[in-house]
């Protein structure tokens, strides 16, 4: 049952502010973002027309925690085939943003490790503008896990064969045991520092 | 050929995937092509940077780097494509963005001048199948089966080919006289990669099932352009065979290493000693 004073009518003004979520209204509920997204064919509940229907209602709590938020792959399916051009992938990236910037507040939990991913992976361009893979991977286990001593037993749990795999076709050599740099990194610095929103 | 592009060779090039790099570099050398590599280029933001203004100024920068020497750009990576396309439209068409990425630091200034290309299209399009024809040495006798995943057909914004059934990769297949197999449901559904490390049985299942399909369908090999996809089933077959306790064995090469071989490179000038499951087989076919 939605009870209507539990309800946010800005909500969806909220969402088109950010970029990515300007055409949220747009909808019309046909559904075809979801028929055609793969993620259905494993999680046959996974459902981005009811998250939109959802926020466009202002049901902004239950939109924000909602864990489906972050299995959408980024895939553009739904973009592609949407006939009204809601653009849905990048409407669910913006409303990832609000749910991240919420959790910073304090004011909500998010259980998907995925933003601590998103933020090991920002936070190695912003040192060395360009993808760090060992640092990334140490610094994403580290906060997943807790600690760093957890973090790297299970980093090694998962990743030992892999590694070792790579390793011996001389793709995880002493090289890329270190960051490749761009020699510019103070803007790198300044792109984040000015250009990010949540920082 | 005359022909000159900036090279934006992405993160991977250097490690996970280092086949696709040295391939690419192989075939456009070659053709006689001349691929100038973005000096002091910087990560496109892939698909972590959720910001869309922050992966406009990160592209803005590889951009204005580019528009000084006068060329086009090309990326192998599919995800590099997506990111610095997008960036070029909304810049392009923008100039209160452009303005704001420009207050940053002056390296962002960009003035709307350069073209994005993916290889795909650059073997495509720009040099053509007919050219490619003429160029073609060897005939590579292999069951392919032509996996595009993301980012080539769509968003529409910068696809360059049909969302629902892309021929680009079919038409290369074709002329490097392989057989392309019945792969059309599955070749442009995702390989899983943007959820490796986060959901990974989620993951593991959508490679799963790129990687049977393609078995099924009869194909010695699958054909791919883009490092995530590489990694998803190439580098991680094993774990994923693990995990789900089945066996598959499949081969995976990027496209730029078929075309090579077929130009009559040697195969390890062509890194196929860098793919995980292991390529003897398709170098076998080349005749």
């Amino acid at each position: 049952m939605i009870k209507t004073w539990d309800l946010d009518p800005n909500f969806k003004y909220e969402i088109m502010k950010e970029p990515g979520g300007e055409h949220l209204t747009s909808c019309f509920q046909c559904s075809t973002c979801t028929l055609g997204c793969p993620l259905t064919e494993i999680i046959p509940s996974y459902n981005p027309r009811k998250i939109i229907q959802m926020s466009l209602f202002g049901m902004r709590s239950e939109v924000l925690s909602n864990p489906d938020l972050w299995v959408c792959l980024i895939c553009q399916t739904c973009t592609a085939r949407c006939p009204q051009d809601v653009r849905i992938a990048d409407l669910l990236g913006a409303i990832r943003r609000i749910a991240e910037r919420e959790e910073e507040a304090g004011k909500l939990k998010i259980e998907s490790p995925r933003p601590r991913f998103d933020k090991a992976f920002e936070h190695q361009l912003a040192k060395y503008g360009r993808l760090y893979d060992m640092g990334l991977a140490m610094e994403y286990y580290k906060v997943k896990e807790g600690s760093f001593f957890k973090g790297m037993m299970a980093m090694s749990k998962d990743y030992k064969k892999f590694g070792m795999r790579l390793f011996k076709k001389g793709k995880m050599g002493v090289k890329s045991m270190l960051p490749e740099k761009v020699k510019d990194r103070g803007v790198m610095k300044k792109i984040f520092e000015q250009m990010g929103e949540r920082r | 050929m005359s022909m000159k592009y900036a090279y934006y060779p992405g993160c991977p090039s250097g490690t996970t995937a280092m086949e696709q790099d040295i391939s690419m570099r192989a075939v456009f050398e070659n053709l006689g092509i001349e691929l100038v590599e973005v000096e002091d280029w910087n990560c496109c933001g892939a698909l972590e940077v959720e910001d869309p203004e922050l992966v406009y100024a990160l592209n803005a920068r590889n951009l204005a780097i580019v528009e000084k020497e006068g060329l086009n750009i090309v990326t192998p990576c599919s995800i590099c494509y997506y990111n610095l396309s997008r960036s070029n439209n909304a810049l392009k068409g923008d100039e209160e963005l452009r303005a704001r990425v420009r207050s940053i630091d002056d390296s962002l200034a960009y003035n709307g001048g350069v073209e994005v290309k993916h290889v795909l299209d650059v073997l495509a399009n720009d040099i053509g199948i007919e050219e490619l024809r003429v160029r073609i040495k060897k005939k590579v006798k292999a069951k392919v089966a032509p996996y595009y995943g993301c980012y080539i057909g769509r968003p529409p914004e910068t696809a360059f080919d049909d969302p629902d059934a892309p021929g680009l990769m079919d038409g290369l297949i074709e002329v490097i006289g392989g057989e392309v197999v019945a792969f059309n449901y599955t070749k442009t559904k995702c390989c899983g990669g943007p959820l490796m490390m986060t959901v990974q049985d989620v993951a593991y299942k959508m490679a799963r099932n790129v990687l049977e399909s393609a078995k099924n369908a009869g194909a010695d090999c699958i054909a791919l352009a883009c490092p995530l996809c590489g990694m998803m089933l190439d580098a991680k077959q094993e774990d994923i065979e693990e995990f789900f306790g089945i066996k598959i064995g499949m081969p995976v090469l990027y496209i730029t290493q078929l075309v090579g071989l077929a130009l009559g490179i040697e195969p390890d000038k062509l890194g196929l000693n860098k793919n995980v499951v292991d390529t003897k087989e398709i170098i076998g076919k080349v005749m």
